[in-house]
């Protein structure tokens, strides 16, 4: 016989959606929301909608050039910051890391690089080496070390320590302990992560180009600007495309690895 | 192939009052005094728990004494130098329970892997091993009968072949002592005596001191020339495998023999002269 159902904590129900609804309710008065302002400025939505429609077939050609930029940005961006990764998610896992100070110094490295924003970084490099698909490179490279090594580095935590103490008994030393000891079990993690990084960063640089790092969010921002919205429309399907083509393959690898 | 040499040092152990107090206050290791001779084939026996692990982890420095000294070949472990802990590492292979292979590489880098101390790092970080150091692995793979698995994934080898690889690391050290911490343990009773044979067959030829941590009595009297009894980390049993009685094994694990306690053997494959 089945013991009869507790009954549920409805005060802890209530108190949860009353606290989500009242915070909400309290967002949207400090935002300045108004339902009855929305309802009478949505015709100049649909306004634009209009203008943006039939998108600009004539304009795809152009945009070849930028997509490749853009695409371009996001490998550079995956490889170098996927392979900077490594030592950065090594010296942050406990198991390995070498002493307690660099552990220390590396965590905190990593938070820093993880909690500020890929625009910034954008901003950061515009400034430095000039507006530009450079700029951009760099600003991915930078992001993609801060999404790959947390990830990474808590797998480096879970790995099996039997075999690097097993390199170490024959005589070798920290670096090829991580190498052949810690490294190969969490390969797989690994590509998976970077995998996902390089999705992040397709997307990232579509938006980086919005404030000047090349490629193909560049070219929409002056389209946008020059009220060209038909092939704003152009390049927001081709941007969709492009992100589901590359999302699909990788999903598709990252399948295969388990 | 040639018949090259894959020792070129004398394994000599020597434990001088020796202790291991854990961080946690358990004791490892109390009061050790022990010597083993060059070419010896002792066998560490004792319950769970007895400091059999340790003793071993001892020898090459995985485990630090907290008390007294460990020498090999008249030198002094514990002076703190990692570069002098590399060097003994170097000479003392040492094969586990778990096999600890790198799963995902081919029989062939696990066993180089046992060179990794005789060449230079970079070499062996970019996989350049140098021809001298493939051939040794050659031969230690030849060793133990698996040359044809070179090239497999070592995840797809069973049991008995992974400790084989197991073994051809250690032996691709050319040590002078190898350390095999209870080596079948994780293997069925027919390929626990092909390990156990090929331990005493490579100890035979090379003259490779080794020192293997058994639970199993049986074996213990089978394979062992010299028998140590552990129990709560203090020696309480040395002497001859011929000689020793059920009486000693009761005292060394402090309680009666049970049918646990010894292999199951009716099995046997083929007659392949499992001892005598």
């Amino acid at each position: 016989m089945i013991p009869a159902r507790p009954s549920p904590n409805w005060p802890l129900w209530i108190g949860v959606v009353g606290f989500l609804a009242a915070m909400t309710v309290w967002s949207a008065y400090g935002i300045g929301f108004s339902a009855s302002e929305l309802a009478c400025n949505i015709a100049g939505g649909t306004r634009l909608l209009e203008e943006s429609w039939p998108p600009d077939f004539g304009f795809l050609p152009r945009l070849a050039g930028p997509m490749m930029e853009t695409v371009y940005i996001a490998i550079i961006g995956t490889v170098v910051g996927g392979i900077l990764a490594i030592p950065v998610a090594v010296l942050a896992a406990r198991n390995l890391t070498p002493n307690r100070p660099t552990w220390f110094v590396d965590r905190n490295f990593m938070n820093i690089l993880r909690t500020l924003p890929d625009l910034f970084w954008a901003m950061l490099f515009a400034t430095a080496v000039g507006f530009g698909p450079v700029a951009g490179a760099l600003a991915l490279t930078v992001f993609t070390v801060a999404v790959i090594s947390k990830l990474y580095s808590e797998s480096l935590e879970s790995i099996d320590m039997g075999l690097p103490e097993a390199i170490r008994a024959a005589g070798g030393n920290w670096l090829q302990m991580i190498q052949f000891g810690a490294l190969p079990q969490a390969m797989q993690q690994y590509v998976s992560y970077a995998l996902y990084a390089f999705e992040l960063n397709i997307r990232a640089s579509v938006v980086l180009g919005l404030v000047g790092a090349g490629g193909i969010g560049m070219i929409l921002e002056t389209q946008r600007a020059n009220f060209e919205y038909e092939r704003v429309t152009m390049i927001i399907l081709a941007v969709l495309v492009a992100v589901l083509i590359i999302e699909e393959i990788s999903e598709s690898i990252r399948k295969r690895l388990t | 192939m040639s018949e090259r040499p894959m020792t070129s040092r004398s394994g000599a152990i020597r434990f001088h009052d020796a202790g291991i107090v854990y961080p946690n206050g358990v004791v490892g290791m109390k009061d050790l005094d022990l010597e083993i001779q060059p070419g010896e084939f002792v066998v560490i026996v004792g319950s769970s728990g007895a400091g059999k692990s340790t003793l071993l982890r001892a020898i090459n420095g995985l485990n630090t004494l907290t008390s007294g000294r460990v020498e090999i070949n008249g030198e002094a472990l514990n002076t703190g130098s990692t570069r002098q802990l590399r060097r003994v590492r170097k000479n003392i292979g040492m094969i586990f329970q778990d096999f600890r292979l790198v799963k995902r590489l081919s029989v062939m880098s696990n066993v180089l892997i046992g060179r990794l101390a005789h060449v230079p790092a970079w070499r062996s970080m970019l996989g350049l091993w140098p021809r001298e150091d493939r051939e040794i692995a050659a031969d230690a793979l030849k060793r133990v009968g698996i040359t044809d698995k070179a090239w497999v994934k070592a995840s797809q080898l069973s049991g008995g072949q992974q400790q084989r690889v197991g073994i051809a690391r250690a032996l691709a050290q050319q040590p002078a002592i190898i350390l095999a911490d209870e080596p079948v343990a994780s293997l069925d009773p027919v390929t626990t005596h092909q390990i156990m044979r090929d331990l005493v067959r490579i100890n035979r030829e090379l003259g490779i001191t080794t020192l293997v941590n058994l639970h199993f009595l049986d074996l213990a009297r089978e394979y062992g020339d010299r028998i140590i009894g552990l129990r709560f980390g203090e020696l309480v049993y040395d002497g001859s495998a011929r000689t020793v009685t059920d009486e000693d094994f009761r005292d060394i694990y402090g309680r009666d023999l049970t049918a646990d306690d010894v292999v199951e053997d009716e099995a046997v494959e083929g007659g392949e002269g499992g001892g005598e």
